[in-house]
């Protein structure tokens, strides 16, 4: 297909005898933001090196960009971007002196200007002509996507891009990789174990655990497979002594509340209604509904 | 071969040299020694001590040694023995002192260009970019020698000022450079350097810090001395042709080395080997 960025197939790589990714499958479409999704140690960083071609799978077949990373993995360097989760660094230069360098080696045409608009749009201007040594984690972070982004790269791969950043420059971030997306078409890779904070950003997500691919898609499609049961909380007045309501089972009580278990979204607008019928609906959630949730319930079945 | 990236590279590993005074004091020092310190002592020694004081028979003893030839007639031109001598120490005996200049200069910056990479996790940057390793190497390769030709020879100038203004109006005439010191700099020195970095990357490659990589680097020093001490011991002399031959056996040894780093020259390699 031809709107695939990246596709894996059947991917393996073993360091000093323990397999690391173990057949991996998995495609990101173009201009979409993916997750890749799982614990530490669940072979996130690897696929990341793989896909860049700095290392070499064991067997499987790689397509990043059209190119196979170890034949022509300069091509695929040329056009993506790489934040790692040490940054890669130096910290006896500057922020700014890290820039001019990286950006000699992607040949970023017209440095000074990229260089410049980076450092405003990452808020570094005022500490640019500091040494990165003494930089905050956060600081090295920005500045590490900062050079990620200097040759405006196709693809993005951010490996736990949030760690070390406050609440406010995880929004931040966020936000920025959303409108890069949505401004610039950049495919974008994430790895993160922080299920939380990607879950509205991504348009797709790849689990992945102890090397394997669990599940992979949008998160609709994910939940259409999983979410067999919804649990839903209805904030009402409602006064029900047995243990339905109109055919559903209540599962929980709670003053003003009453939790519900459904078989799919589609009870929700007809308990609804009978509801409404006998009393007021002040709001209603679905619960255990979120990322992690679903990612616990998709690594539970496949274990 | 991409020669802008390369030469960011060099550039960048130069400028490092200055962020720890680890890298630059030895390169002070050393050279201060060697290039203003012992030549001027001898000297002083030669026109203002009394040399009744000095004895001279060693060194009369190992100027005996010396076997006929090119070398005993450009000695033994000066009639007597403290002019014997102080030709003899300035152009022939500080000779090895003089080629700890490159080999500590490119030692030192090669462990900080390389292992310090390694240790600063900035391996993995350089390997995700865009830039063949070879271009990698080179551009390390010429961070260390550079700084160290250009030291060695902005000492060899230093050298030979104070050889000439202090020792010129003994002998009547300049008596630097001789055949021998442009031999020693222009043949032996580059070939020298570049063993010196080729052994300090191997190095590198195995131990984890900037640290590790110049204490074990500090072991090149070892055939120098080892010069020395033939010398002293009036084994060998370093004339023009012994030199000739240090630096086509340095040139081997060069090939050698590269044969050995040829592995690492080449990304995936490198990073799995190197970047943990």
């Amino acid at each position: 297909m031809n709107d695939e960025v990246i596709a894996s197939e059947n991917v393996i790589k073993s360091f000093a005898g323990r397999r690391v990714l173990d057949s991996l499958d998995f495609v990101v479409p173009k201009g979409q933001i993916v997750g890749l999704l799982g614990p530490n140690g669940s072979g996130k960083t690897t696929t990341v090196r793989l896909l860049n071609g700095v290392i070499a799978p064991d067997s499987g077949r790689i397509k990043v960009a059209g190119y196979d990373p170890q034949t022509r993995g300069d091509e695929i360097r040329k056009r993506s971007g790489v934040l790692t989760e040490s940054a890669g660094l130096y910290r006896n230069l500057s922020g700014s002196e890290n820039l001019n360098f990286f950006a000699a080696l992607y040949d970023v045409p017209q440095p000074n200007e990229r260089i410049n608009k980076l450092l405003n749009d990452f808020g570094l201007d005022s500490a640019k002509d500091r040494k990165v040594g003494t930089y905050s984690t956060g600081m090295k972070k920005r500045l590490g996507i900062a050079k990620a982004l200097l040759h405006s790269p196709e693809i993005l791969f951010l490996d736990e891009p949030t760690t070390g950043l406050d609440p406010e420059g995880t929004r931040d971030l966020l936000e920025y990789i959303a409108r890069l997306n949505r401004e610039h078409g950049v495919t974008i890779l994430l790895c993160t174990h922080l299920l939380q904070q990607v879950q509205d950003l991504c348009h797709r997500f790849i689990f992945l655990s102890n090397g394997r691919v669990l599940e992979q898609g949008g998160l609709a499609e994910i939940e259409a497979k999983y979410l067999v049961e919804i649990r839903l909380n209805v904030e009402t007045d409602l006064v029900v002594s047995e243990d339905t309501f109109a055919g559903y089972p209540i599962s929980e009580r709670k003053p003003g509340h009453l939790v519900f278990r459904l078989p799919g979204k589609t009870a929700i607008p007809r308990l609804l209604q009978e509801i409404l019928k006998q009393a007021a609906v002040y709001s209603a959630e679905v619960t255990g509904r979120d990322l992690e949730t679903l990612y616990f319930t998709i690594r539970g079945e496949s274990h | 071969m991409n020669f802008k990236a390369l030469w960011a590279i060099a550039v960048k590993d130069m400028r490092a040299i200055w962020s720890s005074a680890q890298i630059w004091m030895p390169m002070i020092v050393v050279p201060f020694i060697f290039t203003l310190v012992l030549p001027g002592v001898l000297i002083g020694v030669s026109r203002y001590g009394n040399l009744q004081d000095l004895n001279m028979d060693q060194i009369v003893r190992l100027l005996e040694k010396l076997p006929r030839g090119p070398l005993h007639d450009e000695i033994f031109a000066w009639k007597t023995p403290l002019l014997q001598m102080l030709y003899f120490g300035l152009n022939y005996f500080f000779a090895p002192f003089f080629l700890m200049i490159p080999l500590m200069a490119s030692s030192i910056i090669s462990a900080n260009s390389f292992a310090g990479e390694k240790e600063g996790q900035t391996l993995e940057s350089l390997l995700f970019a865009p830039v063949d390793i070879l271009s990698l190497f080179v551009g390390k390769l010429l961070a260390a020698l550079i700084p160290s030709l250009i030291l060695t020879y902005g000492c060899a100038i230093v050298y030979g000022t104070v050889v000439n203004l202090g020792a010129g109006p003994i002998f009547g005439r300049w008596i630097f450079p001789s055949a021998n010191w442009m031999m020693l700099i222009f043949w032996v020195t580059p070939w020298l350097s570049l063993m010196s970095i080729f052994f300090t990357v191997l190095v590198s490659a195995k131990v984890r810090t900037f640290q590790e990589a110049y204490q074990m680097g500090g072991l090149v020093i070892l055939p120098v001395l080892a010069l020395l001490f033939t010398q002293i011991a009036g084994v060998l002399f370093l004339d023009t042709v012994v030199l000739f031959w240090i630096g086509l056996g340095l040139l081997a040894v060069d090939g050698i080395l590269i044969k050995l780093l040829e592995r690492y020259v080449d990304r995936n390699q490198l990073f799995e080997s190197q970047v943990g």
